[in-house]
């Protein structure tokens, strides 16, 4: 029977991961309330998040916060080139949904690719932003880059739900969600929305990217598992809010944290395949998706 | 129409006697590679140097007067595509030996009809499975248990760490490996308290090292190459366990300088001699290993310049020049007649080890080539522990 500190360390190590999943989750989300897409590379935008943030920081030595948003508007625009060499021409001429969705599996194998005759296949790494953690209670450990996951995190969240519910194009974002015919006879620039659906959607893999790679590293392939385990966590929280995307990867990553403890690392995915299964079968919107509609 | 007919013919003798300048004066090896899926990394180290040793030959003038020729396939790292791509080099390249890379698989699923075609291998894997496979086939890599046994060693003679825990992934090597170091431990006087797994895309490992440290050991033992030992590196670092040594696996030099980085001397993992002394070849003692050092260090530093990892590289180079050296001594490129002439090439001092291959001995590293490595703070490999310390 595992130890109530090996308990509370993986509460802590999920919820660190959670976060992550979260922000990649969120990402998920506003492209897919804005065009009904599933954008399979959203894990590359984790990707080049992080080779970028090396890139400045480590070879270039820029200081953090220019390293950051460089990489952030970097990935941001790649995201918009997306849009519009790849998604918008199928758009127009009306490929079908699954169509487009086999495009953005696609993009990220050819981003990859790039990435590889570009940067190379060696992983990467740069230190924590803040160092000297970690910070210990008894024998628990919290790493400091754990804390800057959660204020990043909440920030992020924090900031676009003042942009969905604050600003006109959010709410010109949140209308084509609900209805896109609607909202192009309303005189919204649909084609405009979905451009910036993966701009936003890309930067936060972007911020997603910069804040994970110093816990763990960097490297063309990272996006694959990444970009599957984001796209859990939106269809736990329910491809809805940005909070319920936030709280479906943390609930994933303190499952898979805590199945490790429990059942071996062998069972971490077969324990969160499982969760995700249940969670449709009884709530087959999400999570709180679900709960939002039986409240 | 006679002269058309003449013309043609004509036509048909020239452009024959044109293209096989190839055929006829070359001698063709194959080469089976992983160049893209999870054998990428290690296969496409083996495929450089295997040119670079090509080059090296032609430079001289080949073989029996003939140049080598090179010619190598993407087994995409899956046994079904090298099934393919073996039978295409032996049907159309016609080659007259493999020198493959390390996807063990794709090597063991060709072994039964490239035995039939009697074509020797000479291979970066473990050998196939089947004795009369085991006749036509020679393995270039270290066996396991070496790998093991060199971090067993230093632990035994350099440090009081007695408890030590396995960290290993789920791979068929992988758990080979496993085997060998929970059988061995007793051997070196180590107790295993904590045996732990994890798998390859894995982002977080605290909580299997956060058992092995509860456990009580003084060490993590990691089974498994690839980028994980940077993502283990960085936990150990998380949570604080600046006392909990890590002996990772061998790896690619970028990899253990990544690692390295993270850690500092608290992360030591096995090497041999040639992945250290790239950036110094007078660390290696010995004249005669220096000097087939220096000869493949060489033109792998012209090419690639110094950054290149030189494990993989320096064993395929060392296969294909002992190749070359018993297709000269069996004065033809039959296959028999080379693989007889191979077996009795004798104890050959390699730039990537010591063989000694036999009519018995098909695994050519007898002796642990590995010595413990770690990373300098200006991101070198150097030695900590080579066994006479």
């Amino acid at each position: 029977m595992p130890s109530s500190v090996e308990l509370i360390q993986s509460l802590v190590n999920g919820v660190g991961i959670g976060l992550v999943y979260g922000l990649i989750a969120i990402g998920f989300c506003v492209i897919y309330n804005a065009s009904g897409i599933v954008n399979f590379a959203q894990g590359v935008f984790v990707m080049l998040g992080g080779m970028f943030a090396y890139s400045f920081l480590v070879q270039i030595k820029l200081p953090l916060a220019v390293a950051a948003a460089i990489s952030i508007a970097l990935v941001a625009a790649i995201g918009v080139l997306v849009q519009i060499l790849v998604i918008r021409p199928m758009w127009q001429r009306k490929a079908p949904m699954f169509a487009i969705i086999l495009a953005t599996l696609a993009v990220q194998l050819l981003i990859e690719q790039i990435i590889i005759l570009t940067f190379g296949d060696q992983p990467r790494t740069y230190p924590e932003f803040t160092g000297g953690g970690p910070l210990k209670i008894g024998d628990i450990a919290i790493d400091y880059q754990l804390f800057w996951i959660l204020s990043c995190g909440a920030l992020m969240v924090g900031l676009l739900t003042l942009f969905f519910n604050k600003t006109r194009i959010g709410r010109a974002l949140r209308a084509c969600s609900q209805n896109r015919e609607a909202a192009a006879l309303l005189g919204i620039p649909v084609g405009g929305m979905l451009m910036l659906s993966f701009a936003l959607s890309a930067a936060l893999g972007a911020v997603a990217g910069i804040l994970i790679t110093p816990t763990q590293y960097t490297s063309y392939s990272v996006g694959g598992p990444f970009g599957v385990n984001g796209f859990i966590a939106a269809i736990i929280g329910g491809f809805g809010s940005a909070p319920a995307a936030l709280a479906g990867g943390i609930l994933l990553g303190v499952v898979q944290s805590a199945a490790i403890v429990l059942f071996g690392a062998g069972y971490k995915n077969v324990i969160a395949l499982t969760v995700l299964l249940i969670v449709l079968l009884f709530f087959p919107r999400g999570l709180f998706g679900g709960l939002a509609k039986r409240a | 129409m006679g002269l058309w007919k003449a013309s043609i013919l004509a036509t048909l003798v020239a452009l024959t006697s044109g293209l096989p300048a190839s055929a006829q004066d070359t001698i063709t090896i194959g080469s089976s590679l992983g160049l893209t899926g999870y054998g990428s990394l290690t296969d496409g180290h083996w495929r450089d140097g295997l040119e670079l040793a090509i080059e090296a030959v032609n430079a001289k003038g080949g073989v029996l007067g003939k140049k080598l020729r090179l010619v190598y396939e993407d087994n995409k790292s899956t046994p079904q595509q090298a099934v393919v791509v073996y039978r295409k080099m032996m049907s159309e390249d016609k080659v007259v030996a493999f020198d493959s890379g390390c996807i063990s698989a794709g090597n063991f699923a060709a072994a039964s009809f490239v035995t039939k075609a009697k074509l020797p291998m000479f291979l970066c894997s473990i050998l196939p499975r089947l004795p009369e496979e085991q006749k036509w086939a020679f393995s270039f890599l270290p066996p396991p248990k070496f790998e093991v046994d060199a971090r067993y060693e230093y632990l035994k003679n350099k440090t009081n760490i007695r408890k030590i825990g396995i960290l290993g992934d789920p791979s068929p090597y992988g758990m080979l490996m496993r085997n060998i170091a929970l059988e061995d431990a007793k051997s070196f006087g180590l107790e295993i308290v904590a045996n732990e797994s994890y798998q390859q895309d894995d982002s977080d490992f605290s909580v299997q090292i956060g058992r092995i440290n509860a456990a009580g050991a003084g060490a993590i033992i990691m089974i498994g190459q690839g980028n994980a030992v940077i993502t283990v590196a960085n936990n150990l670092r998380q949570l604080g366990l600046n006392k909990l040594l890590l002996l990772g696996s061998i790896n690619e030099r970028e990899i253990l300088i990544e690692a390295g980085k993270v850690l500092g001397e608290q992360y030591l993992f096995p090497a041999p001699m040639i992945q250290v002394a790239i950036d110094d070849v007078n660390m290696i003692a010995d004249p005669k290993a220096r000097a087939a050092a220096e000869a493949f260090l060489t033109p792998l530093k012209a090419k690639f310049g110094g950054k290149m990892d030189s494990a993989q590289a320096s064993r395929a180079w060392d296969s294909l020049l002992m190749l070359a050296k018993a297709i000269e001594a069996a004065k033809t490129t039959e296959g028999t007649a080379v693989r007889d002439a191979f077996e009795k090439l004798g104890p050959y001092v390699g730039a990537g080890a010591t063989y000694e291959f036999s009519e018995t001995q098909h695994i050519g590293i007898t002796k642990n080539p590995y010595l413990i490595a770690h990373v300098t703070k200006d991101g070198k490999l150097a030695i900590k522990y080579d066994g006479r310390q």
